[in-house]
């Protein structure tokens, strides 16, 4: 745990209106401490990216943000994650209400095995939604919004699993937006896809930038410095450095960013 | 240098010889398997048929008529009240049970249930459904019985069908906003429904094979009455024919005797191939 005057210096605080706040969060897996005191500022309709190499546990972070290492037996988190000033950690929060608002994608693409309607109107039917206009409606402009609905409108009641990878990750991105979240956790997204998938998927986020705010884990980074326009840096379950992408990739401050972003290891 | 030392190790056998060898040996295990099931087959089947006639089958009155309706009744109720309980049961443990001394304590109960000679179950069922419920000897103290003997199966198998529904799909529909219960109905339940109809229809048809269980609970010689009208009366079954013909009744052939277990086999052996079918239909609708 470091000074708070030495945090300071290299967690910066983003300007402007802030979506989600922690401090002094950690995450365990029984006796494994695989996060250490995160203190981190994310600012709304801004895409925030979480680096840092494989095992840095950039990934629990990210899953702390929606509670889905509830899922995870023996996972226990401490201290405070903040959504609009209110800690979705205590005890009256609704898991299922804050994961409609904080929608997650994960690293491979994962559609259920049913129509691509019924993928998309998934969401929409749980908390529900039900009326045949309305989830046409909800559909359509989801797809719209994920960049599918061209390659899918004449196939909506074709198996989802037809699709192709990239195709799958838009579905994916399709079916978190029909639940109308307002914070968007990618968790790798384009690991899974080739380079035209991957380009599709970036000029989507700074689509979807305007309207939600997005935190986005990457081992890409030329990902991370093209779309984001704040990045954490994580080793070994600490945030080592957090501030304007920019700073983060041509003048970090701390020697293991430095190296890190200089791909001297990693 | 690494080639001179391989091709100078001495060798009793070259590996083509080694390979003929074990494939020779592993050949003869399997066809040994095969070998008493294909003579228990061809001797039932062929003395039973001498004796196999449309008569035999269909007739009320002396023939194997209402035990085949009275052990298929038996199989479909044992059905109806193993598959609730026996899926309710797996997709606790599977899905919603945190691991810890309690659900090892289940697990445990499941895997004994499972090791219970057939006739203990009988016993359980005069015991309990017949005397203490009061159903007397009837079709439904008899599926009762049963479905305890199947239940182990049916859980098992259940348990085994959701596991193999992939975790990111849980995940996905978490992450959606869904609770527990809407993720079992939706996703999870759908996914799993092959594996676990499979499962069922395996376990019912093993019950329905079984002499015991139905022995003290459900079965009996008809001569006046022989189809049940309700759950609550007595039924013929096959086994417990068969039972009764090799060794109280008198003046039946032995041609006979084989013919009833012929049809007692035949009918378990379409109950399987019946798992067999819907699995291969239902598993070609879905695909991850």
């Amino acid at each position: 745990m470091g000074l708070p005057g030495m945090d300071s210096e290299l967690i910066v605080k983003p300007e402007g209106e802030v979506k989600i706040e922690t401090s002094g969060l950690g995450l365990f897996y029984g006796e494994f401490q695989a996060l250490r005191d995160v203190s981190v500022t994310i600012a709304a309709r801004q895409i925030t990216a979480l680096i840092g190499p494989s095992g840095c546990s950039k990934t629990s972070f990210l899953r702390c943000l929606n509670r889905m290492n509830d899922l995870i037996s023996g996972a226990r988190v401490v201290g405070e994650v903040l959504l609009d000033g209110r800690d979705i950690y205590h005890e009256a929060t609704d898991v299922a209400v804050l994961r409609k608002r904080v929608g997650m994608v994960f690293q491979t693409p994962n559609p259920f095995p049913m129509s691509i309607y019924d993928n998309v109107a998934y969401g929409p039917r749980l908390h529900g939604r039900c009326s045949r206009s309305e989830l046409d409606e909800i559909v359509e402009k989801s797809l719209r919004a994920a960049a599918l609905w061209e390659e899918a409108k004449d196939k909506l009641r074709k198996s989802a699993l037809d699709l192709s990878g990239g195709q799958q990750q838009r579905l994916s991105i399709a079916r978190v937006l029909a639940v109308e979240p307002e914070v968007l956790l990618m968790d790798e997204p384009c690991s899974a896809l080739d380079p035209t998938a991957t380009f599709r998927i970036e000029e989507l986020m700074i689509e979807l930038m305007t309207r939600y705010t997005i935190v986005i884990v990457t081992h890409n980074m030329y990902q991370a410095s093209r779309v984001s326009h704040y990045a954490g840096f994580f080793l070994l379950g600490e945030l080592v450095e957090y501030g304007p992408t920019e700073q983060i990739f041509e003048n970090p401050k701390d020697q293991r960013t430095d190296d890190y972003v200089r791909g001297r290891f990693g | 240098m690494k080639g001179t030392q391989s091709m100078h190790r001495p060798q009793k056998l070259g590996p083509r010889a080694t390979q003929a060898a074990a494939f020779a040996a592993l050949w003869a295990a399997a066809a040994l398997v095969l070998l008493p099931v294909a003579a228990i087959l061809g001797v039932m089947f062929v003395r039973g048929g001498r004796a196999i006639s449309w008569e035999m089958l269909s007739s009320a009155e002396d023939g194997l008529l209402p035990a085949i309706v009275g052990t298929v009744t038996l199989v479909a109720l044992t059905a109806v009240i193993a598959a609730p309980l026996g899926i309710a049961a797996a997709v606790y443990l599977r899905e919603y049970a945190p691991r810890g001394p309690l659900v090892r304590l289940i697990r445990l109960a499941i895997v004994n249930l499972a090791g219970v000679p057939s006739v203990v179950y009988g016993l359980f069922g005069l015991a309990v459904f017949v005397t203490l419920l009061g159903f007397g000897r009837c079709l439904l103290a008899g599926a009762c019985t049963l479905a305890l003997l199947a239940l182990p199966l049916v859980i098992t198998a259940s348990e085994e069908a959701l596991r193999q529904v992939p975790e990111r799909l849980r995940a996905a529909s978490f992450a959606l906003g869904a609770t527990r219960w809407q993720t079992v109905r939706r996703i999870v339940l759908p996914n799993a429904l092959p594996g676990i109809i499979t499962g069922l229809i395996l376990s019912v048809g093993r019950a329905a094979g079984e002499t015991a269980p139905i022995l003290f609970t459900a079965a009996f010689i008809a001569l006046t009455k022989p189809f049940p009208s309700s759950v609550l009366d007595p039924i013929e079954a096959l086994p417990f024919r068969l039972y009764y013909m090799a060794t109280e009744a008198h003046g039946i052939t032995e041609d006979a005797k084989w013919a009833t277990a012929a049809v007692l086999v035949g009918l378990v052996l379409t109950i399987n191939l019946v798992a067999v079918i819907t699995r291969a239909r239902l598993r070609g609708a879905r695909r991850w």
